[in-house]
């Protein structure tokens, strides 16, 4: 454990003197995706000129929850970004390099890169979280916020879960970048209140693919609009079959990883 | 230290037919296409030896080095390396092992070549102690000083090889796996590259596999080669047997001064069996072939330059090349 968090740091330690080298590749990261934060964000608004409360939901409400989405995405893009790429490194027989370590494959992979850009992410949901907290009526004691911060955490595995799972794919597959693509987009239902939605969507992304336990469910359990041990609870239970899983599903690819010729 | 019982590894292709029509078929039922790339593999290795793995293209050596290091799982059969199943536990084989693949670098591509070194030392759990007398050795043999500095993408073929094979041995492994090492390199180059192998089998006892369409490796390393076709092992054994069991066919050249007219009996001349040597006149050019177990290279000398006045002379064995050659052709030894 001490070994891995050691190398952890070497590696974290590599990125930061590289990014520091190419400054302007980060900024420049970081301001195409403030641009598209801002139209997402002005998109709501417009809507909300229209209309004084969406299903329930409050302009400032709308907007806590923009925000809070932000969170566990931002958290699991920034540390296992890499996983995307995981179907060209079968592809290419770069897998080779990682079962040669005496190091969990897995780990190696997720250590190779930081996405820093999603700092920008990071930043901008805790600007609109910031923004809306004040003019919300929730309550914070000791035990919101750290529900708050579990279920950030519970999110982004689950992002982080559904990736591998997707990624695993690749190794059966060989293009396997559109599967991840659009599973990996159909988090962007979480965004908004799920239940706006269709009742067939509601449930994919409740008990299928459970994106709504990404932000949605927790949002509405911090706002107290419904009950939050139910949620924790359903969110441990989805995380923990969703990781197994996928883990399960990588180490059935590495097994049947056939490298390629040379 | 490794053992290798029935081993086989199939490859699975589907393949696939042209066009729309061909790729809907191909959905439903594509044509199931399995590559025998080792079959039926068994030999063991002890510690401390270097084996020679050689057989042409394709032949399945790669493979074979693959299963061996754990990154395939083979399809049957058993191996086991240092007590260890590398397939089933890749962490503690890993620990073990020192592999360098020619033709792709296991090196970070973009980190200055020291930042490697560095975090294999972290990976390996090297003591400062060792890692700075295992780099100091390294540039003495492999002279690797000049460019630490370099990322590893602006290093040329040459360079990353030592560089590569410096990374390899930083965890001073039992068993050193080395996949056609010298491929690219110029003589100079090749000549250090084995030096380093030698010396590291000799001060560590580190067992050396090494797979390799150079031969000039294999006769300066090796005491033992496996030679493999078409995923079979065809020949197991010291590399001085094959070559006394076919390298003893010689042939020996002369420009003669004065071509003979008529008909010569050299095999009288020589006092053996006409039907045991071949003998054929070009203008001036004399080329004898024999079998240096029934005649001696001296003897074909010293009875044609009494007999002709020879302007020339040269002799050809056959070399340790023409006898794989002759191997992977006719598919067995
Ligand atoms: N990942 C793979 N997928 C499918 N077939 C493969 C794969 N790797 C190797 N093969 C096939 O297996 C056979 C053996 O390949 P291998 O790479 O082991 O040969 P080799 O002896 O190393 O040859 P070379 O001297 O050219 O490096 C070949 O027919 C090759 O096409
Ligand atoms: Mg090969």
């Amino acid at each position: 454990m001490k070994h891995y968090l050691n190398i952890y740091v070497k590696f974290l330690a590599q990125h930061l003197k590289r990014m520091l080298q190419y400054r302007a590749d980060f900024l420049i990261g970081a301001g195409s995706f403030l641009v598209i934060q801002a139209s997402g964000i002005l998109f709501i608004a417009l809507v909300f000129a229209q209309i004084p409360d969406l299903n329930g939901w409050s302009l400032d409400e709308m907007i806590f929850l923009y925000g809070y989405f932000q969170l566990p995405r931002g958290l699991d893009h920034l540390l296992t970004d890499n996983i995307w790429l995981i179907p060209s490194r079968v592809r290419r027989g770069d897998i080779d390099r990682y079962l040669l370590r005496p190091i969990n494959p897995l780990f190696q992979v997720i250590v190779e890169r930081f996405q820093i850009e999603a700092f920008g992410e990071l930043a901008i949901g805790i600007i609109l979280v910031a923004y809306a907290i004040p003019r919300l009526a929730i309550v914070w004691t000791p035990i919101t916020i750290l529900l708050a911060l579990v279920f950030i955490l519970l999110g982004s595995l689950i992002y982080t879960s559904i990736k591998l799972i997707t990624a695993s794919i690749g190794f059966w597959v060989i293009n396997s970048m559109p599967i991840m693509t659009t599973i990996y987009n159909i988090a962007d239902f979480s965004k908004y209140p799920t239940t706006i939605f269709p009742k067939l969507v509601q449930a994919l992304v409740t008990y299928f693919i459970p994106f709504a336990f990404v932000s949605f469910l927790p949002a509405t359990a911090l706002m107290n609009k419904a009950d939050s041990t139910g949620i924790l609870v359903g969110s441990i239970v989805a995380v923990s079959l969703l990781s197994l899983l996928a883990y399960r599903l990588w180490l059935k690819g590495l097994a049947s990883y056939q490298s390629v010729g040379n | 230290m490794i053992e290798v019982r029935h081993l086989s590894k199939s490859f699975v292709k589907y393949e696939k037919e042209k066009g729309l029509w061909g790729m809907i078929k191909g959905f439903v039922n594509a044509k199931k296409v399995i590559t025998k790339a080792v079959d039926d593999l068994s030999f063991s290795i002890a510690k401390g030896e270097v084996i020679g793995y050689i057989g042409a293209n394709g032949a399945g050596k790669s493979t074979t080095i693959k299963m061996l290091t754990g990154i395939l799982t083979p399809s049957s059969g058993e191996v086991t390396v240092d007590g260890v199943i590398p397939y089933k536990d890749r962490i503690t084989n890993a620990r073990n092992i020192g592999v360098v693949f020619g033709q792709r670098t296991q090196l970070w591509w973009d980190l200055p070549l020291i930042e490697s070194f560095t975090i294999l030392k972290d990976i390996y759990q090297v003591s400062d102690a060792d890692y700075t007398e295992r780099m100091t050795l390294f540039n003495e043999i492999l002279h690797i000083n000049e460019f630490l500095k370099s990322p590893v993408r602006t290093l040329s073929l040459g360079q990353r090889m030592r560089a590569d094979i410096a990374a390899s041995l930083l965890h001073n492994p039992k068993i050193l796996y080395l996949d056609e090492p010298t491929i690219g390199l110029d003589v100079n180059a090749k000549k250090n590259m084995r030096e380093a192998i030698k010396k590291m089998n000799a001060s560590f006892q580190t067992t050396v596999i090494l797979t390799t369409h150079d031969l000039d490796d294999i006769e300066e390393l090796c005491q033992r080669i496996l030679i493999i076709d078409a995923g079979k092992l065809i020949y197991d054994g010291a590399l001085s047997d094959i070559k006394t069991k076919y390298g003893s066919d010689c042939k020996v050249s002369f420009v003669l001064k004065e071509p003979w007219k008529d008909f010569v009996d050299l095999a009288k001349m020589m006092d053996v069996d006409p039907l045991s040597i071949t003998v054929t006149l070009n203008d001036d050019k004399l080329e004898i072939g024999f079998d240096k177990r029934n005649l001696s290279v001296a003897t074909v000398t010293a009875t044609i330059m009494k007999h002709f006045e020879v302007s020339d002379l040269s002799i050809q064995e056959t070399d340790i090349e023409a006898i794989v050659a002759r191997i992977y052709r006719e598919g067995h030894a």
